[in-house]
């Protein structure tokens, strides 16, 4: 494997010059970034700028035109056998908005299945593992529940403990509260506050300016396939630089 | 009327049951059921393989399935049967008994039929489901197994036994290459009779009637006992109730 054993002060997460179209249509224009170790970024923006495609990049669900990924010491797009790729995408937790639990396993099932398969974690580990992620996000109650029968709310809490249960060192969220009724937010937000606290490395595609202030240590803006904001919550939101994140807080706040 | 199909029956119930067995070849229901099961049993993995094939990026494994199934999609059983049946001696000089022919060519034909199911159901999932595993760690295979087919064949499980009740039926074919299954021997019998066919075929459709329609039965008690367990309402099984399941439930 290609591991440069990575230093405690190396960055978590560090792209450069990521560049990425879709045919003629350039969605990545050059992204320089950085996310240090134990550091959780927000990344904002409107409506396709990028968010998705930026953090779909990291896990290499979606390949890059040109410039480097590292996530954790490992070149993410550097050509590797699929095996490597897959063992390395193990270590990258991934929340999507729609959940994707599987539908035909239980809440545990869910959450072992991986460590069983993936990481050859035998059964009894794994299960005893999955107990305490589920009593982590509030469910032991639901250990087998399927995924048909219970809330949007429920399910992207157990999606997060699906993704904490190969045990990654950094977690992505796309939008984990978009597709949720309003009176769901708060408990999702509430566990991913949670996994923040407990020093876990976050990059998070969210438009909850509440969970950005009180959670982020840096917020990314987004437009048109650029990050051309990047500051601390506090200074982002009381003095935006660019016009266009000016508009885009007062049209979120509208 | 009546009378007569239970005479024929009593006269001929050994040929109707094994053909000329030991004395020839293994026949009658019991040739049609092997051949049956054994068509099905290799059909429907050749069909996944085919499904993976038509699906992968790889033109090397793509383009030659696809011409496969096309192919015998667009040609009658029969034909394929009598190809089988005539070329392969030919060209390998080898002699091929026709019950092996008819088991390949129905695993052929079949397969590839099945394989468009299959593959329906795989594309019908979306993407989420393999982003999902993907993103976990699972290899595209090992996604495959664990996360899509158990979805995938579920939601495809009616026109699947369409598929395989269409095998049973399509093994009375075997006929005009001389397979000794249970038409074979129902037509044996009326050579025998002369006079009285209707009553002779009557039994013989009856038997894949009963045949089929217990495969249909199968598949649908199994359809509901997969969604109770996925809908949560079934109690969590316990080594008792899988032993009684184990006595009860199945097919074999
Ligand atoms: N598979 C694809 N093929 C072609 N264009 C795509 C594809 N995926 C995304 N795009 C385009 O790329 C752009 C960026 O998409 P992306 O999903 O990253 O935006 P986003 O910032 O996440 O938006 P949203 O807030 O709506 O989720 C959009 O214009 C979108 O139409
Ligand atoms: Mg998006």
């Amino acid at each position: 494997m290609n591991t440069t054993v990575p230093s405690n002060n190396s960055p978590m997460i560090q792209l450069k010059g990521v560049r990425k179209s879709y045919g003629l249509y350039e969605v990545l224009k050059g992204i320089d970034a950085e996310v240090a170790r134990g550091e959780v970024v927000v990344i904002c923006g409107p409506s396709g700028s990028g968010k998705s495609t930026l953090i779909r990049t990291v896990n290499r669900l979606e390949e890059i035109g040109s410039g480097s990924i590292v996530c954790d010491g490992n070149n993410i797009h550097q050509p590797m056998p699929a095996r490597e790729l897959n063992l390395l995408r193990s270590r990258i937790g991934f929340v999507f908005q729609s959940f994707n639990l599987f539908p035909h396993l239980s809440a545990i099932d869910n959450i072992a299945i991986s460590p069983i398969r993936v990481k050859g974690v035998p059964r009894e580990a794994a299960y005893a593992k999955a107990t305490q992620l589920l009593e982590r996000v509030g469910l032991a109650d639901k250990a087998h529940a399927y995924p048909g029968q219970l809330s949007g709310g429920q399910q992207q809490r157990v999606a997060i403990a699906r993704a904490l249960a190969m045990e990654p060192p950094v977690m992505l969220f796309d939008e984990p509260t978009s597709a949720l009724d309003p009176e769901m937010v708060g408990e999702v937000l509430a566990v991913m506050k949670g996994l923040a606290a407990d020093g876990m490395t976050m990059m998070c595609v969210t438009h909850e300016m509440g969970f950005a202030r009180d959670v982020a240590d840096r917020v990314w803006f987004i437009d048109q396939g650029q990050i051309i904001e990047s500051a601390p919550p506090d200074e982002f939101f009381s003095r935006p630089q660019t016009t266009r994140a000016q508009r885009f807080l007062s049209d979120l706040r509208h | 009327m009546i009378s007569d199909i239970v005479a024929i029956i009593r006269d001929y119930w050994l040929l109707l049951l094994i053909g000329q067995y030991p004395n020839g070849p293994l026949g009658g229901l019991a040739a049609t059921l092997m051949l049956s099961v054994l068509a099905i049993a290799f059909a429907f993995p050749v069909s996944i393989a085919l499904a993976l094939a038509r699906l992968s990026k790889s033109p090397f494994l793509n383009w030659p399935v696809t011409a496969l199934v096309y192919f015998t999609r667009g040609v009658p059983l029969l034909m394929l049967i009598l190809w089988g049946y005539f070329l392969v001696p030919l060209v390998t000089g080898a002699n091929v008994p026709a019950f092996l022919t008819m088991l390949v060519t129905l695993v052929v034909y079949q397969g590839a039929f099945l394989s468009e199911v299959v593959r329906g159901g795989i594309v019908a999932l979306g993407h989420g489901q393999m982003e999902a595993a993907r993103a976990l760690g699972h290899s595209y295979l090992g996604a495959m197994r664990y996360v899509i087919l158990p979805q995938a064949l579920y939601n495809v499980i009616p026109s699947i036994i369409s598929v395989f009740v269409a095998t049973i039926k399509d093994t009375t074919l075997g006929y005009v290459i001389n397979v000794p299954d249970l038409t074979f021997a129902a037509s044996q019998i009326n050579n025998q009779l002369l006079t009285q066919p209707f009553q002779v075929f009557f039994i013989l459709a009856a038997v894949y009637y009963v045949i089929c329609w217990s495969l249909s039965r199968v598949a649908v008690l199994t359809e509901r006992r997969i969604t109770r367990r996925r809908a949560g309402t079934a109690p969590q099984p316990t080594a008792k109730s899988l032993k009684l399941a184990a006595l009860t439930d199945q097919p074999s």
